[in-house]
């Protein structure tokens, strides 16, 4: 073994046996202090400063040796560089652990646990807000990273060995930045000389379940955009810019898509579940940072696929994952340093300089290396015609592209109107429902017909052939909806689109099932097997029909909703929409870290009691000033009844509003399609298959890695 | 197997097609037909449409509550003391009092320009989330507008340029057998495609092309 392999893990092995002892010692004498030899007083806060600072040098050490490894062509460093990236995800672990447990202990004179959790909290609120402040969560996106970074290292077997290094030492290179943060300016393990009796308690907006996996799954999401980024920088960097990369980090961006999917739904489940202004999404600054690189992921996914099948766009493919990437950064730097007014406020911080120099370093670093490559990618196939599958995909991410750059335009329009006038404009919600609603629906619309195109060129006969039947339910679908009274143009549009995609998806897959059907299969089994066969593909439909019901949700409960307030003396009641709301009194409960009142009303509907319902405040010790809202939501079928509790006034009057919410729950029946189809996509395939011997059906067939299948099959016939 | 399977296809196909017994020439204009009959038939459903949507609309106009139009125009108004949030949905005190100017202006029967024009005149432009048409807040307007142009504009002209000089060759990949009678071209095509994509990935195709062959 050469020296610089064994010089990390020497060090490593060291460490593990001195902080082995440290937590026996530990636990031997207080559970949270231990006081050794010497007699000074040791934390686990303490253990967690120095797993930081030695994860730190880890990191560097890890970006030199890789780069060097590659440059020098010594397949050892690179192994080195492998081991000690292990390393660096060992110490976060470690200070992660030690951050949970001095949570769990409620060591107080750890700053970050008295400012983000008090003793009334019950654990799992404890233990969630260790990224409840800005210290925790920078500390989970570098875990997360280094976490990715493991997963990549112990998986990267069948990744083309020349990326490797380069990749291990991008992401090493992101994961130094955030340690170089933890450890100066935003250290989760600082202590005050004097521990607090008690902690300041969660932010009560906080403190519900949707935040226990709504912030982990946003950032998780931000985080995994680092693969495919670090993936495009070593693609670059070797001058490898065939389809390989491509290949090699196709099923990480689906990961990446599903979780900040996730991430977003939940986010918009927790605003309509908690904030209490009867809508999901109100295109707020720090939304619309979480929704653009989501956007451009999207895009790049699309996009993908043109390069696999066609060898297309390279360029372009190269370009989004950089985005991507950066756009992630951008939309931590927007949270923490409240350059723009956002309901997301309570996370300002001073540290808003250091992610924009990051962001300047990152843009600089990937826009040169772009330039750099950019005359030695050339296109391996041309364009035959704009009537194609990839002229379609090519629609799909001007548009994609297009929302993307808009949300951008519009979140930071107001500060480029400062900086050019000295006066700031206000860009809210009717703007983007302005911008976006046409382009959603021509995304809608190239969504139903992108599949029913072949690759190269379709004929206007064929397509024509295809499109009649979702064409003819649509124009039914139009003339119906009046009827039932959609009287709204602009809704009825939507929803004809709609009913046009859905159907031609449907549609779709009805003739891949009897295509199937006339192999002799049964169309259930047909159905099926589809699913088995092609995942990508299918799994890629049953997103498109979640996103399709998510916009049917999107169009009713922006043109339909309904509203009232209503100011209430007992024995008195409210109507909205055919609910009939009677008010009984409020309930008062006080407990020791909160006071709970609630408003009693009953629901009445087509006359008969529906049942009781008790939106209501909570007002918690430490933040007096900011009664948290306990929302009631009633789900009638598609129609959900969303009543807020306003104001109170002793136990005998209540001041509600009441939101009449149509087909919302359709938004959450989507997203949820959404992210079963991501999962679908992305769950891993056998990597054998049987192929049936070409004279007969019998189950002997030999097995062949699917990577050699086209040649068996030539050789065959 | 292999005669089983072709005759399996073949009613497949008599299933599929509208007249099985006769020749191609006449099924082509057979299909015209019957595009132009769709085409008649949209167009038909759209004037139905609109004719429904014109008598619903004298019938019974849009109809909206006080509350609802207070909202309305509180939801274009900036709570001016809040971060981010309008004032429909703020629980601010000023929030609160002017939404209730809003009613008592709705109330005194102004319409809700009037009343959004009335607080732009107190507040300044940042009060509305809407960027006005006019003057630099056009710019907010305009560059997405630009960018989305400038992006098709680039597609088109990267397309054309391409396109010059590449000979595209008519590819038919539909492998016949000799007593398979085409009925419909459009159908097999597509039928092709989906197969040839399908077969990418499964065995079951390519097993059943190599048959056919």
């Amino acid at each position: 073994m050469t020296k610089s392999a064994l010089a990390p893990e020497n060090v490593g092995t060291q460490f593990i046996a001195s902080v082995s002892q440290f937590i026996a010692c530990g636990v031997g004498t207080r559970f949270i202090t231990s006081v050794c030899k010497n007699g000074t007083t040791v934390y686990f806060s303490d253990l967690g400063s120095i797993a930081l600072i030695l994860a730190l040098g880890f990191a560097l050490y890890t970006v030199v040796i890789a780069v060097l490894g590659a440059v020098r062509a010594q397949p050892q460093l690179v192994i080195s560089a492998k081991r000690s990236l292990l390393v660096v995800t060992f110490f976060l672990l470690l200070a992660s652990a030690a951050l949970v447990v001095s949570f769990l202990t409620h060591d107080f004179g750890v700053n970050y646990v008295a400012q983000t959790s008090s003793r009334a909290m019950p654990w799992y609120f404890t233990t969630a807000a260790f990224y409840g402040g800005q210290q925790g969560s920078l500390l989970y996106w570098a875990l997360i990273l280094s976490l990715f970074s493991a997963i990549f290292v112990l998986t990267s077997r069948r990744t083309p060995v020349a990326l490797v290094p380069y990749v291990i030492a991008t992401l090493m290179g992101i994961e130094t930045f955030f340690l170089i943060v933890l450890t100066s300016v935003s250290n989760p393990f600082v202590r005050s000389a004097v521990a607090p009796p008690d902690g300041a308690g969660l932010n009560p907006l906080l403190m519900d379940p949707g935040m226990l996996i709504h912030p982990p799954m946003l950032l998780m999401g931000y985080v995994s955009f680092s693969l495919p980024f670090a993936f495009v920088v070593a693609a670059m960097i070797t001058g490898k810019l065939n389809n390989e990369w491509l290949r090699a980090i196709r099923r990480w961006t689906l990961a990446a898509w599903t979780i900040q999917t996730t991430g977003l739904i939940l986010g918009a489940w927790w605003a309509y579940h908690v904030l209490g202004w009867g809508g999901y999404w109100s295109w707020d600054p720090v939304e619309n940072a979480a929704l653009l690189p989501w956007l451009t992921a999207t895009a790049f996914l699309h996009s993908t696929m043109v390069q696999e099948r066609r060898g297309m766009l390279k360029v372009w493919n190269l370009f989004l994952p950089i985005a991507t990437f950066a756009l992630s950064i951008f939309g931590t730097f927007e949270v923490r340093s409240g350059v723009i007014s956002s309901v997301h406020s309570f996370a300002y911080s001073n540290i808003g300089a250091y992610f924009l120099t990051f962001l300047a370093i990152v843009i600089a670093f990937s826009s040169a290396l772009f330039l750099f490559r950019l005359p030695k990618v050339r296109p391996d196939q041309e364009f035959d015609s704009i009537l194609s599958r990839e002229g379609i995909f090519l629609l799909n991410n001007l548009l994609l592209t297009g929302i993307a750059f808009a949300t951008l335009w519009g979140t930071l329009f107001p500060l480029i109107s400062a900086f050019m006038r000295g006066q700031t404009m206000t860009v809210g919600a009717p703007f983007y429902d302005n911008v976006m609603g046409p382009l959603l629906v021509v995304l809608i619309l190239a969504m139903g017909i992108g599949p029913l195109l072949a690759w190269r060129r379709t004929s206007l006969t064929a397509l024509w052939r295809n499109l009649s039947v979702p064409i003819v339910i649509a124009a039914l679908c139009a003339v119906i909806l009046p009827l039932l009274g959609v009287i709204d143009i602009a809704a009825n549009i939507g929803f004809t689109v709609c009913a046009f995609t859905a159907v031609a998806m449907l549609y779709e897959l009805w003739r891949g099932m009897r295509v199937r059907h006339a192999h002799g299969e049964a169309y259930a089994i047909a159905l099926v097997m589809l699913f088995k066969r092609y995942r990508q593909r299918y799994g890629g439909y049953v997103v498109h029909l979640g996103l399709v019901l998510l916009v049917v949700g999107m169009i009713g409960s922006h043109y339909f909703q309904l509203q009232r307030d209503a100011v209430l003396n007992q024995g008195q009641d409210t109507q909205l929409a055919g609910y009939r709301l009677t008010y009984l009194g409020n309930i008062d409960t006080k407990e020791p870290d909160k006071e709970t009142i609630t408003a009693q009303l009953q629901i009445w509907h087509d006359g008969q009691l529906q049942g009781y319902i008790y939106p209501g405040r909570v007002i918690y010790r430490n933040y007096g000033n900011q009664p948290a809202s306990l929302i009631s939501i009633t789900t009638f079928g598609a129609t959900d009844l969303y009543i807020y509790l306003e104001n109170w006034s002793g136990l005998s009057q209540a001041d509600i509003h009441v939101f009449v919410n149509p087909l919302v729950p359709f938004v959450w029946y989507g997203a949820l399609l959404m992210i079963i189809g991501g999962v679908f996509c992305w769950w891993p395939e056998r990597r054998r298959v049987v192929l049936p011997h070409p004279q007969g059906r019998d189950k002997s067939g030999p097995y062949i890695s699917r990577n050699k299948l086209p040649e068996y099959i030539e050789s065959k016939a | 197997m292999n005669i089983n399977n072709d005759n399996k296809i073949n009613n497949i196909q008599n299933t599929c097609d509208l007249s099985p017994s006769v020749g191609t020439r006449f099924i082509a204009s057979a299909r015209n037909s019957l595009r132009v009959r769709g085409l008649v038939c949209i167009l038909a459903a759209l004037a139905v449409m609109a004719a429904v949507w014109s008598t619903l609309l004298i019938i019974k106009p849009k109809q909206e509550t006080l509350d609802q139009r207070v909202q309305d125009v509180a939801s274009q108004l900036r709570c001016p003391v809040c971060q981010g949030e309008s004032v429909a949905d703020s629980q601010a005190t000023i929030a609160q009092q002017m939404r209730q100017v809003i009613r008592e202006q709705l109330q005194s029967g102004k319409s809700k320009q009037d009343i959004v024009q009335y607080f732009v005149r107190s507040y300044g432009d940042q009060i509305v989330w809407l960027p006005p048409w006019q003057g630099f807040s056009l710019l907010a307007w305009l560059v997405p507008m630009a960018f989305l142009l400038g992006g098709a504009v680039l597609v088109v002209i990267v397309l054309r340029e391409r396109r010059t000089g590449v000979a595209v060759a008519g590819a038919s990949k539909t492998v016949h057998n000799e007593n398979e009678i085409v009925l419909d071209a459009d159908l097999e095509q597509y039928r092709a495609q989906l197969e040839a994509e399908l077969a990418e990935e499964d065995s079951l195709f390519r097993h059943y092309r190599t048959e056919v062959k």
